[in-house]
Order: C-alpha cells, then sequence, then structure tokens
C-alpha cells in the first residue's frame, strides 16, 4: 500500500492479515513499529497538504490512539510496553505539528528541503525595525497607563499576524514546488512568527478577570 | 490482551486522607476498613514509639498525635521527592523532625527522624500503602500486588517517582501514575453521553491542581492543568493557628508554641471549619497554663477575609489554565469540585463567580479521586470499555546549557507519551562519559527550576574531543515519568544511562527498602495483631467503666475498687507492652474479673427495665463542650482544655 510516495508495509507482522494504519493492525492488535523515514501526514492517514481538514486529523488520530496508548499494554511484555510508548510519542508528536498551521508549514518547508531556522535565522526585510519601534510603543502604553493604546497595539499585531499567516500559507501550499528563493522566503516569513507570539504574550488579559473573548480552541 | 483478569486496585493516596476502591460492572466501590462499611478514609497519619518502631497508622494514629506530636507523622505527601532544604516554608510547622540524609554530594533527599531510627517519605508513604494493601487483600481473599496511584497533576517527576517508589517498598507494582483531576473527571464522565468540556478544581489538604478536559465519547482529553502543589486547606489551618498564636501572645504574653498544643489547635482549627461551613460563628476556648483563659469568636466573615488571598491564588491558576486552553468560563460546561477544601462556603461562592455558573457538587470530594482510580485500575486490567484517558505533563522539561540557562526541550501542557531529542558530544579526548543536569520548571535560569538529577550517559568509545555524536531521547511517559535512553551515532552503541536522583531514591535504594519491608512483614503483622488487641482492650475498659459508673454501687467497695485499679494499671500496661498474646492474656484475665459486676448489671437492668444505655460524655480535645453552652448560639463551645 503507497500513499504518496510513502510505503506502508501491506502485512501485519504477527497476523499477515492487511494493514489500514500503519502504526496498529486491527485485527490481532499487534503493534507494527512504522518504516524509517515515514512522515506525519502518512501517518495519520492525510494527504501532504497545507490545507487540511481538521476533524479528519482529530478522528484518525483517536483511531489510532486508541490501539497504541500504553494503557492497553499493561499485561503484555515488556517489549511491548515500551514500544506502545515510543510509538504514542511519536503519534502526539505528529498531531501537534500537523495541528498548528505555523508548525505545519514549517513541517512542510522541511520535507521539500529547507532551509531550517538553523540555515536561515533571518526575519523579512524590515521587520526587526518594525518590531523595535512597537516594543518601544507598547512599554510607553504601558507606563502611561494607556488602556486603549495597548488594547488597539494587541488588535493591530493579531491582525499583522494573520495576514502573516496568510502568506505562509499561500508559500506552503505548493511547498513541493518551491524553487529555493522562494523556500527561503518562507523560511523567514515563519521565523518572524515567533516575534508576534512574544509581544501577544505581554498584551493578552486575563480570560477569567475581563470581557476577554478568547478563541474557542 | 489480557486472558486472565487480574485485580488491579485504585488508590487514592492523600494528604490528609488515603482511600481505596476497586472496580467491576457494576462501576467503582470504595473497600472499608475493620470498623464497618463507612470506615473508607484511613488518615494518612503514622505513629511511631520513642524509639522509632512503627506502632499505629491511621485513625488510632491520629488520636495518638495528640499526646506524642513528635513522633507521629502526619501530611507525609507534601516532603515526597523534596529535599530537606526544600522545605523552609513548611518546616516550622511540622512538629516531627526533618532533616537532609548525610554523606551525599549534589543530593539532598530529606528524612523523618524519630529515635535513633530515619525514614525517607517513600518509606512513610509505604507504611499507609501496606495499610491499604492489607484492606484489599482482607476483601478479597488473595494477595493484591497491582496498584494504579494517584498523584496532583502538578507533580514534578520527583515526586511521582517517589509515589512509585512507596508502592514498591509496600510490595505494589504501580502500574500506573495518574493525575487526580484526570481521575475525578473519570468517576464524574464514565457513564455520561454527552460531550463537554469541563474544568476540575481540585483542593485537597496540601496541593491545588485545576485541569480542563474535553470529553466526548469515552475519550477523556486534558486540554491544560495548572494549580499549586504548596496551596492546601491545611494553609487555611495554619491562618488560623496564626490568629490564636498571635492574640495569645498578645494578651497573656504566653508563647503556646509547643508542639503539643500546635497538635491540639490543628485539631481544632479542623473543627472550626468544619463548624464555619455550616454556622456564621464559632465559639472558642482555649486553657493557657494557670486557670487562665483564651476566649473568641470567629465569625464566617473574618474566616473569609483571613482566606481570601489563598482562594484567590487558586483562581489566578484557573484563569492560567484557561490561558493555555484558549477557553473563556463560557466555554466551559460544568465545574467539579474535589476535595475536603471545596466545602468551603467561600469557596464554592468564588467558583461560581468566575467561571459563572454553579460548580458540581453532587460527587462526595473526598472520595470521587479513588473511585477514578478504580475505574482506572479495571480498566488497565481489561474491563472492556472503550475509553482513553490523553493527559499532558504539568512542567517543562529541560536541560542545563552554558551559563546556567534552562535549555527547554518539552513544553508543558504537551500531550504524554511525548519525546524530544538532543544531540551531546565530549570536550576533552577520550572522555567516555557525558553528564546532563535535567530540569523542569518554566524559569528561565537553572537555579530557579527543579533539579530532577544529573544523567550519567556511560559507556562512550573513546574518541577525540566533539567527535562522538550522543543521540539523547527524553521521553515523558503516561505517567508523568522521564525516561533518557541515548545511542552514540558513529559507532551505534548505547549508551548506558545511570541516574543520580536530586531528591529521591536510587533504584538500589527502593529494592533494598522493598526487601527490608518484607523482612518486617512479620513484624508488622505482629504490630497489627497488637494494635488489634490494644483496640478491643480498650473498649473493655471502656464498657467495664460504664457499668462500674451506672451499677458500680451494686457491688462492695473493695471489688469496685479493685476493678477501678485494675483500668488504670492495665491503661498504663498497654502503653508499654509490645507482646499481643501477654495484653490479651490480660485482657482476657480482666473481663473474668468484672463477670460478677456484669451479672448485676444485667439484673438490675431486667428489674429496672432501664432503655436508656448511659451516654458517655465525649472527651479530649476539640470536641464539643457539655456543658457550658455559649449564651447566644446555643452551640456547643470549641475548646482545648487545660492538660
Amino acid at each position: 500500500m503507497a500513499v504518496d510516495g510513502q510505503n506502508i508495509p501491506a502485512k501485519c507482522l504477527n497476523c499477515q492479515a492487511a494493514l489500514t494504519s500503519p502504526l496498529v493492525c486491527d485485527g490481532c492488535h499487534s503493534l507494527n513499529p512504522p518504516p524509517p523515514g515515514i512522515d506525519y501526514f502518512t501517518l495519520l492517514g492525510l494527504p501532504r497538504t497545507y490545507l487540511i481538514d481538521e476533524k479528519k486529523l482529530h478522528c484518525s488520530f483517536l483511531a489510532i490512539a486508541r490501539g497504541i496508548h500504553p494503557d492497553r499494554f499493561v499485561g503484555a511484555s515488556d517489549q511491548d510496553r515500551s514500544l506502545a510508548t515510543r510509538l504514542s510519542a511519536e503519534l502526539n508528536q505528529a498531531c501537534d505539528v500537523l495541528s498548528d498551521p505555523v508548525r505545519r508549514a514549517d513541517y512542510l518547508l522541511e520535507l521539500a528541503g529547507g532551509p531550517s531556522a538553523a540555515e536561515v535565522r533571518e526575519v523579512p526585510d524590515g521587520f526587526l525595525a518594525e518590531v523595535m519601534t512597537l516594543r518601544e510603543e507598547i512599554d510607553q502604553a504601558k507606563t502611561a497607563g494607556n488602556n486603549d493604546a495597548l488594547l488597539g497595539h494587541r488588535e493591530s499585531i493579531t491582525d499583522r499576524g494573520e495576514q502573516t499567516l496568510r502568506q505562509i500559507a499561500d508559500l506552503a501550499e505548493s511547498s513541493a514546488d518551491l524553487d529555493e528563493p522562494n523556500r527561503k522566503d518562507l523560511r523567514r516569513l515563519l521565523n518572524s512568527m515567533k516575534y508576534y507570539d512574544n509581544l501577544l504574550l505581554e498584551l493578552v488579559e486575563n480570560p477569567l478577570g475581563s470581557e476577554h473573548r478568547a478563541q474557542a480552541r | 490482551m489480557n486472558e486472565m483478569r487480574e485485580i488491579i486496585i485504585g488508590i487514592d493516596l492523600g494528604t490528609t486522607n488515603s482511600l481505596i476502591a476497586y472496580a467491576d460492572k457494576a462501576g467503582p466501590h470504595l473497600i472499608a476498613g475493620p470498623a464497618g462499611e463507612e470506615d473508607v478514609l484511613l488518615p494518612s497519619v503514622v505513629a511511631f514509639d520513642d524509639a522509632g518502631w512503627v506502632i499505629r497508622i491511621g485513625n488510632e494514629a491520629r488520636a495518638h498525635a495528640v499526646e506524642r506530636p513528635r513522633t507521629t507523622v502526619h501530611s507525609i505527601k507534601r516532603l515526597m521527592g523534596k529535599g530537606a532544604e526544600d522545605l523552609t516554608d513548611d518546616l516550622h510547622r511540622l512538629p516531627y523532625s526533618i532533616e537532609r540524609r548525610s554523606g551525599e554530594e549534589g543530593r539532598d533527599v530529606a528524612i523523618v527522624k524519630i529515635g535513633d531510627k530515619c525514614y525517607t517519605p517513600p518509606e512513610i508513604s509505604a507504611m499507609i500503602l501496606g495499610e491499604l494493601k492489607m484492606r484489599a487483600e482482607r476483601h478479597f481473599g488473595c494477595p493484591v500486588t497491582k496498584a494504579v496511584i494517584t498523584v496532583p497533576a502538578q507533580f514534578d517527576d520527583a515526586q511521582r517517582q517517589a509515589t512509585r517508589d512507596a508502592g514498591q517498598i509496600a510490595g505494589l507494582d504501580v502500574v500506573r501514575i495518574i493525575n487526580e483531576p484526570t481521575a475525578a473527571a473519570l468517576a464524574y464522565g464514565l457513564d455520561r453521553t454527552e460531550h463537554a468540556t469541563i474544568a476540575v478544581y481540585d483542593f485537597g489538604g496540601g496541593t491545588f491542581d485545576i485541569s480542563i478536559l474535553r470529553l466526548e465519547g469515552g475519550v477523556f482529553e486534558v486540554l491544560a492543568t495548572n494549580g499549586d502543589t504548596h496551596l492546601g486547606g491545611d494553609d487555611f489551618d495554619h491562618a488560623l493557628i496564626d490568629l490564636f498564636t498571635r492574640e495569645i501572645y498578645g494578651q497573656f504574653g504566653v508563647d503556646i508554641a509547643t508542639p503539643e498544643i500546635k497538635q491540639q489547635l490543628r485539631t481544632l482549627s479542623e473543627n472550626i471549619k468544619i463548624r464555619l461551613s455550616v454556622r456564621d460563628s464559632a465559639p472558642v476556648e482555649i486553657a493557657i497554663a494557670a486557670g487562665r483563659i483564651y476566649r473568641r469568636t470567629i465569625t464566617r466573615r473574618e474566616f473569609e477575609t483571613m482566606i481570601a488571598s489563598l482562594v484567590h491564588r487558586t483562581i489566578e491558576a484557573s484563569s492560567r489554565a484557561m490561558k493555555t486552553a484558549k477557553l473563556s468560563p463560557e466555554d466551559i460546561q460544568q465545574v467539579v469540585l474535589v476535595g475536603g477544601s471545596t466545602r468551603v462556603p467561600f469557596v464554592r461562592r468564588r467558583i461560581a463567580e468566575v467561571f459563572r455558573r454553579q460548580p458540581y457538587a453532587a460527587l462526595n470530594p473526598e472520595q470521587v479521586v479513588a473511585l477514578g482510580a478504580g475505574v482506572q485500575a479495571s480498566l488497565l486490567a481489561g474491563l472492556e470499555r472503550d475509553v482513553l484517558l490523553l493527559d499532558v505533563t504539568p512542567l517543562s522539561l529541560g536541560i542545563e546549557t552554558l551559563g546556567g540557562a534552562m535549555g527547554k526541550l518539552i513544553s508543558a501542557n504537551t500531550r504524554v507519551p511525548c519525546r524530544a531529542s538532543e544531540t551531546f558530544t565530549t570536550f576533552k579526548d577520550g572522555q567516555t562519559n557525558v553528564k546532563i543536569n535535567v530540569l523542569q520548571g518554566e524559569r528561565e535560569l537553572v537555579k530557579d527550576c527543579r533539579s530532577l538529577g544529573v544523567f550519567e550517559l556511560q559507556g562512550v568509545p573513546p574518541m577525540p574531543a566533539g567527535i562522538p555524536k550522543i543521540d539523547v531521547t527524553f521521553l515523558i511517559d503516561q505517567n508523568g515519568i522521564l525516561n533518557v535512553s541515548a545511542t552514540e551515532r558513529r559507532s551505534g552503541q548505547t549508551a548506558s544511562v545511570q541516574i543520580i536522583p536530586s531528591h529521591g531514591l536510587t533504584r538500589d535504594e527502593v529494592r533494598r527498602m522493598q526487601r527490608e519491608a518484607l523482612e518486617h512483614a512479620r513484624e508488622d503483622i505482629a504490630v497489627h495483631h497488637l494494635i488489634d488487641v490494644r483496640t478491643t482492650l480498650e473498649f473493655d475498659l471502656h464498657k467495664a467503666e460504664q457499668m462500674v459508673q451506672r451499677f458500680g454501687q451494686l457491688l462492695d467497695a473493695r471489688s469496685r475498687g479493685a476493678i477501678m485499679a485494675e483500668i488504670r494499671e492495665l491503661r498504663e500496661f498497654a502503653k508499654t507492652c509490645s507482646d499481643a498474646h501477654i495484653l490479651n492474656d490480660r485482657r482476657e484475665a480482666f473481663n473474668r474479673m468484672t463477670i460478677p459486676l456484669a451479672e448485676l448489671a444485667v439484673t438490675a437492668s431486667l428489674n429496672r427495665d432501664d432503655k436508656s444505655a448511659g451516654q458517655v460524655p465525649a472527651c479530649g480535645v476539640g470536641a464539643e463542650g457539655r456543658e457550658n453552652n455559649d449564651g447566644g448560639t446555643g452551640e456547643p463551645i470549641l475548646r482545648i482544655a487545660e492538660s
């Protein structure tokens, strides 16, 4: 069985039944270690694209998790217990990465050949100067106790972040076909997201205090 | 997977009380102790004699604490996974002696010193677990060796390891460590089919946890967890104790800080808390030496002012959890209350205010965690249920980097099991060992985080400095406990990982303690037998006293005197006698001695047709007063009498 060029072993190592999921056999419930180099999308039975069906991701995750969670293997051999823990960690990692749009885009870039954040550390031109100016304005507003200004900053930073995310999405959607300059652009945009997160951390209100309305998960 | 259904029990090892449960197709059930069906709480208290040998566990130990606070250990959970240096705040409050275990570099294991003996916290917790294990074995009529034990969600790796070690020392294979709020959610949500997002507000004796979970078709998914491991109902008691200590010093110039008085104050404070949960005020009397009496009425409003800042800390932690989960109060359908401290009306009011709904209080807050543990135990034993528990690690995990900064590898609130990898190398030619300092916490600097221990990677093939590539995998398992494995990439060799825990026991130490516990098991059975005989003896003496009070005048003075003298003498003897057979022989001799009186009593009762049983006045500390009522309320005064 091949999905997007990835190969899942066709048969369960234990009972030889056809495998529908790479980690665990529906028939005999045995654990099957994934082939090396399998990517997170294949692990979760999803096509390798930026746009994903979040419901399908969640369902797929739960279906596999039920079969490999260590709680299912309390009476099993040491080897199986250890394998269940390792496979669950791998599955959780896959789900965490694919659930978050920024990490998902980052992962798609990695699958397309990079560059990684260690290889290209820069952010888009002029971005750092903007961040520094913003930081000063926020500090001033805090000292002055100017809540309106702070609220305004929070809204505009959130908007900017969403804008950048849209640019990231556009590039990530065709990540497999990007040339090197475009992949570098994507990396720079991804590097800038950290700054938005840090700025917002200083501005977000106590959800149990004011009338702040957060996005439901 | 499991062909044979093994018995696995669920244990709530609490700061104040411990409970044990199991579950079958009908649901979870608590296992009771020897005093009957209602006897489901085992106080987490262990009493020792002056030489340091265990003599009482549970209710008996609690009673013992009043007279002998220095040799009675309570709230040992607060010391699990800790070193002596962690306890500066709590230290002066605990009446028993706590020290740092001597003779070790780079390790700080707290020990409790009683007489000549030293006990580590897991050893003392093991005594409590041993008692629970016995109750389970009595119930099932066969050995019980596997258990699920609950811990506060905020417990770090060392505290979880210490809990598992305690189990092992007691002869229990702890197949799973489960977080208390998650266990409560399991007990709450097991038979509910509707999808819901709930908050579990768990305010126990020593810790506070808040967890936000999503319940959906048998899946219990923790979205976020937060809390405070140094915040509990004990702190409410401390606020009251501090008040009395201050005011008594101010009024009488007397410092009532002896361990004996402190223990009585603790009991008094507990009773005040309970009284103020149902009444608006509590009158209090404390006898100081030389006939002086401190009198005070505590009002509910006053108490609420005293605890407001403590409760506020729980609200702040709740807010942090909501932030992590990216939710507002409207998104939460239910707030489930756990822990005795949630009985305090002020706490419930504050919860209702911030979550904008009345909390769910239909489950017994002291039992719900044990019941959930029982359910989890039955799931692990293979009871057919389609339940999945997806929990998270409460703290960030990292390593010490150059310059004393904490290099984060795994973030707090990451779903477990989870893993992270890091590559290390050597800095000297031919170096075969690499040491890593592993930490948990949210701060930037190593010194502000919690060191789990030094992990030493051994067996690295000797190579020039900087050449080896040691891939280390940090894996946090479903128990929230860290496992470290390492491979040297070039040679493919697995490096062995030796762990020197900062505040915990090594595997060798635990094995040794387990062996010692087994060796003492015979003695422990004898101790239990002794406790049983003592309990029965006290019951017999008490009954005899009642009989003498009501019918003694029917007996001649000499016989009456002899019985009273024997009662006094036997009570004294029971305090020091350590041989159950000897004590039991004397008990039986005493009962033979009182036969004539008993016969007279029966005859007299038949003649008088006396239906009422003699009311025995309550005795002891902090109990309801007998004659003096508080003129205003008509409620008995809570008092500490002069001893």
